[in-house]
């Protein structure tokens, strides 16, 4: 059973509608607070988590993808309002 | 002679991050990568994750990018050959096997390479370096019949690979050179912490020690130290520090020091030539010092802003390096420049009895870095402060104070 954590999106300017970390594959790196330190932080375990209580929505697309495509684990998965996985 | 636009040496997060930040705006010049490794872009972070070692991520995983990625976005990947001269005034950079490739721009993205051990016996099999994906894959076939591990050096290297050869169930031991882990990066307090959380993990460390011979036939039997000890092993782990592979850059009067030295626009000394990655040793606008940041995210980032400067915008480096890591109990994070230096004023928050311990480096009124044990949540608030130049003269209190709450002192 994959241990993830999913945040759902509400921007409408924004075709990313789900962000999902992958806890098992997060190794810490921050690579994604780097460049969306609006959106991610670490948590006391050493793992992304998305920042409480609208992180989810402080960045835009190209900002999501970019810190998405910086994760050296792939442990950021983006997914569209279909469901359909945008990255990896 | 082939030409390219482009031309890329390395094909690590900094050339391939150019690579693509070239495409999404040119779409028309061409562009080629030339990497000493045969493979295309692998994580390099996490070739020391145990996860990837003990098999718990599916082996491909650590592949970025397939090789259709390079043919969809017309890079050439010249991989296997590495750049043996460069000719700055006629453009030109020559490779390992004689092909000669004409330049427009040119980005010297060569990363690091693993500091070789010289003492006797080194050459034998079983002792280990971790820096390319072929050396990782040395490691996992290896771990499967060990028995007994020795690791020199204490550092990043030397801390994942304990925790993941202990989780592998080898018996390990460490042997530092200095006084304490990771002197003098760390201060004493901090080193501790962490090698009290490697000793309960099951690490012998032994300090102030260094190995006069390494023993065996054609594979290693054990390690004679300089106080004439013998310990036995079957594989030894080398982190003692890295290099610039830049010896072949010596005819082309290219201006370097410990790495490539470069502008905060990533401009080498010679026209038309960046640098970025580990190997750039570059000015920090934010420290407004010379630094070389060895990491993934900041590698990334470099080999971007070169590609938008080699594209003929002006753009700046600026960026707040960090790195973390997490093994054996205990978390250990640098955030941007942590060396130690006369001219710092070191401010400790928390504590080792509290189990948390951070240490604020502080040039003049400005915070330059610092190294948390167990305080990762706090690395985006003091990233930030240094990040927008926040003034904590007048806080040094606050900063000491491990109830307060950093956030509050960041301004926009």
């Amino acid at each position: 059973m994959a241990n993830i954590q999913e945040y759902s999106r509400n921007r409408t300017d924004s075709k990313i509608a789900k962000i999902v970390v992958d806890r098992d594959l997060c190794i810490g790196a921050a690579s994604c607070i780097a460049v969306a330190g609006a959106t991610f932080e670490l948590d006391g375990e050493n793992k992304a988590i998305v920042i409480k209580p609208d992180g989810m929505n402080a960045a835009d697309d190209d900002t999501l993808m970019l810190a998405a495509q910086s994760c050296p684990t792939k442990a950021i998965l983006l997914y569209d309002k279909e469901g359909k996985q945008l990255f990896p | 002679m082939e030409s390219y636009d482009y031309l890329i040496i390395g094909g690590g997060a900094a050339g391939t991050a150019a690579a693509e930040t070239i495409r999404q705006t040119d779409q028309s010049g061409s562009v080629a990568i030339v990497s000493d490794e045969i493979h295309p872009l692998y994580s390099r972070v996490m070739l020391s994750k145990p996860n990837f070692f003990l098999g718990k991520i599916p082996f491909d995983t650590v592949f970025m990018k397939g090789e259709q990625w390079y043919a969809e976005n017309r890079v050439a990947f010249l991989g296997g050959k590495s750049a043996t001269a460069l000719d700055g005034a006629k453009k030109v950079v020559t490779l390992s096997d004689g092909t000669e490739l004409q330049y427009g721009k040119l980005l010297l993205a060569l990363g690091v390479s693993a500091r070789q051990w010289t003492v006797a016996g080194a050459g034998r099999y079983g002792v280990h370096y971790l820096r390319t994906l072929d050396q990782a894959k040395g490691i996992i076939d290896h771990i499967k019949t060990a028995k007994k591990a020795i690791i020199i050096g204490g550092g990043f290297i030397g801390f994942e690979m304990a925790d993941m050869l202990r989780l592998a169930g080898l018996e390990v031991t460490m042997i530092l050179r200095e006084r304490y882990f990771w002197e003098p990066l760390l201060d004493e307090p901090s080193g501790r912490m962490v090698e009290a959380a490697l000793v309960k993990g099951g690490v012998a460390i032994i300090r102030e020690m260094e190995v006069a011979e390494v023993l065996g036939g054609d594979a290693v039997s054990g390690v004679r130290l300089k106080d004439g000890r013998e310990l036995s092993c079957d594989m030894i782990m080398c982190g003692i520090g890295v290099y610039s592979p830049i010896d072949w850059l010596e005819h082309s009067g290219i201006q370097h020091a410990h790495g490539i030295i470069a502008d905060e626009y990533l401009a080498t000394s010679i026209p038309d030539v960046w640098t970025a990655g580990d190997v750039a040793e570059y000015r920090d606008i934010l420290l407004d010092e010379m630094l070389e940041s060895g990491n993934w995210v900041n590698a990334r980032e470099q080999g971007r802003v070169a590609a938008l400067n080699m594209m003929g915008q002006r753009t700046k480096f600026s960026f707040v390096s960090f790195y973390t890591t997490v093994g054996m109990g205990i978390t250990i994070t640098f955030v941007d420049d942590v060396r130690p230096g006369p001219d710092r004023i070191v401010i400790p928050r928390g504590s080792p009895e509290l189990g948390s311990y951070v240490r604020m480096l502080i040039v003049g009124k400005e915070l330059v870095g610092a190294t948390l044990i167990n305080r990762t949540n706090e690395m985006s608030s003091i990233s930030k402060l240094i990040d927008h130049n926040v003034d904590v003269s007048e806080k040094h209190k606050e900063l000491g104070d491990p109830n307060f709450d950093l956030k509050s002192l960041i301004t926009n």
